[in-house]
C-alpha cells in the first residue's frame, strides 16, 4: 500500500504481549486514516457503555495517510478512546515531532487495550516492539519524563507521554508529546493513565511508500510557496500564533471572561499577543515540515513565575485568563507551562476553576471546602489550584472531574458551561451563533475542532459570516464537521488545512486534499467521495455516542437562558431551535438525532456499525 | 465628530507612527463611510481584511457616528 503502510500494532498491557495486524486496504479507503480508521477499530470492539477507565476500553494512536510524507503539516496523530469526562468519544489531535516517528515505525496505528499491572512504556524502534516497565518515571512530570526516556533510548527518538494528572486520572489529563504538543481534550490522559501506560517512545526510518512521488513533492512545494507567500505579506498566525486571537474576541464581544459571565474582558490588552511577544517570546518554533511555523517558544525570565516552555496560545489565554478573570500574564504563562509539566487540557483546567470561582463568589461552595478563597482574578489561587487538580489533593479532588460533575456536586449545574459535560473552548456562542450549534451536536462535546465555523463567523476566512445570524448555519455546521472530520483523517494540520488545500468557497470544499490524498495513497478519490468518507466517519461516530448514551444535543443554561449582558452580542443567546431541526434533516437524521436508516445505507453503514 | 479606529495585531502598523496600543481616536465629518475611513489609513477592503462597526458586521458604506468604533484585521492565515 502507499500513504498508509497497512499495518498497526496491537498492544495487550494485561499480558504484555503484542501483535502486527494488517489493516484491510478497503477499511483505509473508506475511512481515510487518522481519526476515521481508530474509530472503525473503537466502534468495532469497544462497547460504547464500557466503563471509559475500565481495562476493557481500548486506546488508539493513530496516523494520518499523509503523515510523514512531504505534505506541508503532515504532522498530525489522533488519539481515539471512549473519553473518562464526557462518556461519549474522545478523539483529540496533536501535532509536533512524535506523529512522523510514530509513522516512521512502519506502522499506522498503535492499538493498547488491558491494563498492565505496574506502570509501563511502550518502545518501538520499527520491528524492535517492547513493553518496558516505567516504574522510575511514574510520579515524574512530562518534561522529565521526556528527558529520562530519551536518555535511556535513544535521543532519536520521540515521546508521547502522561504526566501526574492522567497518573491520578484527572478528567481533564492530556497526552503531551515532544513536551509542549498536547492531544488535550476529553481526558485522553486518564484513559493512558488508568492502562498503566506512562509513555509511548517512537523511532524509525520507514517512511510511506507515496503513489506518485513527483506529483506529491511538486504539489507539496507549491502549497508551502503559498503559505509563505502569505507569511512574506505580514501572517498573524506567524508573528503572533493564535495569540492575537483574544483582541479579535474581544472586539466581537464573544471573549469567555469570569466563566462566560462576560463577552469582554477589561484588561485584554494585559494578556494579548502583543504584550507575550514584547515581554516573553523567544523564537517562532514550528511543528514538523510546517511552512507557517505558529508555535512559540517563550520565557518568563525571573520573579516567582520564571519558567520556560511554549505558549499560550489563543485557547489557554481565554479559559486560564479572561475565563478566570487573570490579567497577570507571567502568572497566566506560568499556569500554562505548569499544565503541560503536569499533563493537562488547558480548556478543562481553566473552566473548571473559573465554574469553581463563580461557585465560591456566589457562596456556592465554602471557604472552607477549598482551604483558601478563589475570587476570578486571583492568579496565584489559580495556580494553587492546578497543582491541586493534578494531585488531587483536597479539593483539587473536586476539580479533577471538570466543571459538569462538580456544580452538579454543589447543587447548581447552571453555572457549568459544557456539553457532554465537556467545558466550552473560547468561542462564546451567543455571539456566534453557528458555534452554538456545533457545540451542541459535536460528537465530542464543546470544541471548536470539531468543525471550526468560527473560521467564517469571526476570521472571515474564506468567506465572512455574521456571527449573530442563524441563517444557513446548520448548513455550515454540517459541512465544518464533516471537512474537520477529513482533516482530522488525513493527517494534517487544521490551520493549514483550511487555508490551502481547500477551495475559498463558503463550504470549503477538498480540492487540493483530495489531490494529495490521491498522490500519496493512489486511492483515486475524487473530492465528493472523499467527503463521503468524512461523513461516514462523522455518522459512525455520531452512532457511538449515541449507543454510549449521550444522546442530547444541548446547551447549557446560561447558553439558553441567560443574555450575555455587554458587548456587540448584548442580549443575545444561542438560539438553537432555530438551527438544530434544519441541521438534523440536512444531516439525514431523525427528529431525535439518530441517522435514519436510509443514511446509514447510504453511507455503507448500518444500525450495529 | 469623534470616532475610534482599531486595527488589530498586523494591521497595527498601518496607524500612525507613535500611537500607543492599537486604537486611534481621530475626528471625522459627518456622513463619513467605514470605506472612507479605512481608505486614508490604506486598510485593504476586499476579502483579505476582516471590518467590523462597534463589534458589528456591516456594510462598508455605512455612514458612522459619533463615538463609533471601526475595527479591522487581517484574514491572511487567521484562525
Ligand atoms: S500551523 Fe502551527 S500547529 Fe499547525 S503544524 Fe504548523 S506550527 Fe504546528
Amino acid at each position: 500500500m502507499n500513504g498508509w503502510h497497512g499495518k498497526l500494532l496491537r498492544v495487550d498491557l494485561t499480558n504484555q504481549t503484542t501483535s502486527v495486524e494488517d489493516i484491510d486496504p478497503k477499511v483505509c479507503r473508506d475511512f481515510i486514516g487518522g481519526r476515521g480508521v481508530a474509530m472503525y477499530y473503537i466502534s468495532k470492539e469497544v462497547d460504547p457503555l464500557v466503563d471509559p477507565l475500565a481495562p476493557e476500553n481500548k486506546l488508539v494512536f493513530a496516523t494520518g495517510p499523509l503523515t510523514a510524507t512531504p505534505a506541508p503539516t503532515g504532522n498530525r496523530y489522533m488519539v481515539v478512546t471512549k473519553s473518562p469526562l464526557t462518556g461519549a468519544l474522545a478523539h483529540s489531535n496533536s501535532g509536533g515531532e512524535f506523529p512522523t516517528w510514530m509513522k516512521r515505525t512502519g506502522f499506522d496505528l498503535f492499538i493498547f487495550e488491558g491494563r498492565a499491572k505496574e506502570p509501563v512504556y511502550l518502545f518501538v524502534n520499527e520491528d524492535q516492539v517492547e513493553v518496558r516497565s516505567a516504574a522510575h518515571v511514574w510520579g515524574k512530570d512530562t518534561h522529565e519524563t521526556t528527558d529520562m526516556l530519551k536518555a535511556e533510548t535513544s535521543d532519536e527518538a520521540r515521546v508521547a507521554c502522561i504526566g501526574p494528572a492522567g497518573e491520578n486520572l484527572a478528567l481533564m489529563a492530556s497526552i503531551m508529546n515532544d513536551k509542549h504538543r498536547a492531544a488535550a481534550r476529553s481526558g485522553v490522559g486518564a484513559v493512558m493513565g488508568s492502562k498503566n501506560l506512562k509513555a509511548v517512545v517512537a523511532m524509525g526510518n520507514k517512511n510511506p511508500d507515496l503513489h506518485d512521488p513527483t506529483a506529491m513533492r511538486d504539489l507539496s512545494v507549491d502549497t508551502s510557496k503559498n503559505v509563505g507567500a502569505d507569511v512574506k505579506k505580514g501572517s498573524n498566525m506567524r508573528i503572533y500564533g493564535t495569540s492575537y486571537v483574544p483582541q479579535v474576541t474581544n472586539t466581537l464581544g464573544i471573549f469567555p471572561t469570569y466563566n462566560f459571565q462576560q463577552g469582554t474582558f477589561e484588561h485584554t490588552k494585559n494578556i494579548d499577543g502583543d504584550a507575550l511577544k514584547n515581554q516573553y517570546l523567544i523564537r517562532h518554533t514550528p511543528c514538523y515540515r510546517c511552512p507557517l511555523s505558529c508555535g512559540r517558544l517563550t520565557e518568563v525570565p525571573d520573579g516567582k513565575y520564571k519558567g520556560k516552555g511554549e505558549g499560550p496560545e489563543y485557547e489557554t489565554i481565554s479559559s486560564l485568563g479572561s475565563g478566570c478573570g487573570v490579567s497577570d500574564l507571567a502568572a497566566l504563562v506560568k499556569a500554562n507551562y505548569l499544565c503541560n509539566e503536569y499533563g493537562m487540557d488547558t480548556i478543562g483546567t481553566g473552566m473548571t476553576i473559573a465554574a469553581a470561582m463563580e461557585m465560591y463568589e456566589k457562596g456556592y461552595i465554602p471557604e472552607g471546602v477549598i482551604g483558601q478563597p478563589l475570587k476570578f482574578g486571583d492568579h496565584d489561587a489559580m495556580i494553587a489550584m492546578i497543582k491541586k487538580m493534578a494531585t488531587r489533593e483536597g479539593f483539587g479532588d473536586d476539580l479533577a472531574q471538570g466543571s459538569y460533575r462538580l456544580c452538579e456536586k454543589y447543587g447548581h449545574p447552571e453555572i457549568a458551561v459544557t456539553t457532554r459535560k465537556q467545558e466550552f473552548p473560547g468561542y462564546d456562542p451567543r455571539g456566534s451563533q453557528g458555534m452554538g450549534l456545533l457545540y451542541a451536536t459535536s460528537n465530542k462535546g464543546a470544541s471548536h475542532m470539531e468543525g471550526d465555523v468560527a473560521y467564517e463567523e469571526v476570521f472571515g476566512v474564506p468567506v465572512k459570516e455574521n456571527p449573530l445570524s442563524t441563517d444557513g448555519k446548520a448548513e455550515l455546521v454540517k459541512h465544518f464537521e464533516d471537512s474537520f472530520a477529513l482533516i482530522d483523517s488525513s493527517g494534517l494540520c487544521v490551520f493549514v488545512a483550511i487555508r490551502y488545500v481547500f477551495s475559498k468557497d463558503r463550504l470549503i470544499f477538498p480540492l487540493r486534499l483530495s489531490e494529495m490524498m490521491n498522490f500519496t495513497t493512489g486511492a483515486g478519490y475524487t473530492p465528493e467521495e472523499i467527503m463521503k468518507a468524512a461523513e461516514r466517519v462523522y455518522n459512525l461516530e455520531r452512532m457511538f455516542v449515541l449507543k454510549a448514551g449521550s444522546t442530547e444535543d444541548a446547551l447549557p443554561h446560561r447558553m439558553l437562558h441567560e443574555p450575555l449582558p455587554d458587548g456587540p452580542a448584548r442580549g443575545k443567546v444561542v438560539e438553537l431551535d432555530k438551527m438544530l431541526p434544519e441541521f438534523y434533516q440536512l444531516r439525514g437524521w431523525d427528529e431525535k438525532g439518530w441517522p435514519t436508516k436510509e443514511k446509514l445505507e447510504e453511507l455503507g453503514l448500518t444500525p450495529n456499525s | 465628530m469623534k470616532i475610534n479606529v482599531k486595527l488589530i495585531a498586523t494591521y497595527q502598523n498601518l496607524l500612525p507612527v507613535g500611537t500607543s496600543g492599537n486604537t486611534i481616536e481621530i475626528e471625522v465629518p459627518s456622513g463619513s463611510t467605514i470605506s472612507q475611513i479605512l481608505s486614508c489609513f490604506g486598510v485593504p477592503q476586499d476579502d483579505t481584511s476582516v471590518i467590523v462597526l462597534n463589534g458589528l458586521t456591516v456594510d462598508l458604506n455605512t455612514p458612522v457616528s459619533e463615538g463609533d468604533t471601526i475595527a479591522a484585521f487581517s484574514a491572511i492565515a487567521g484562525g
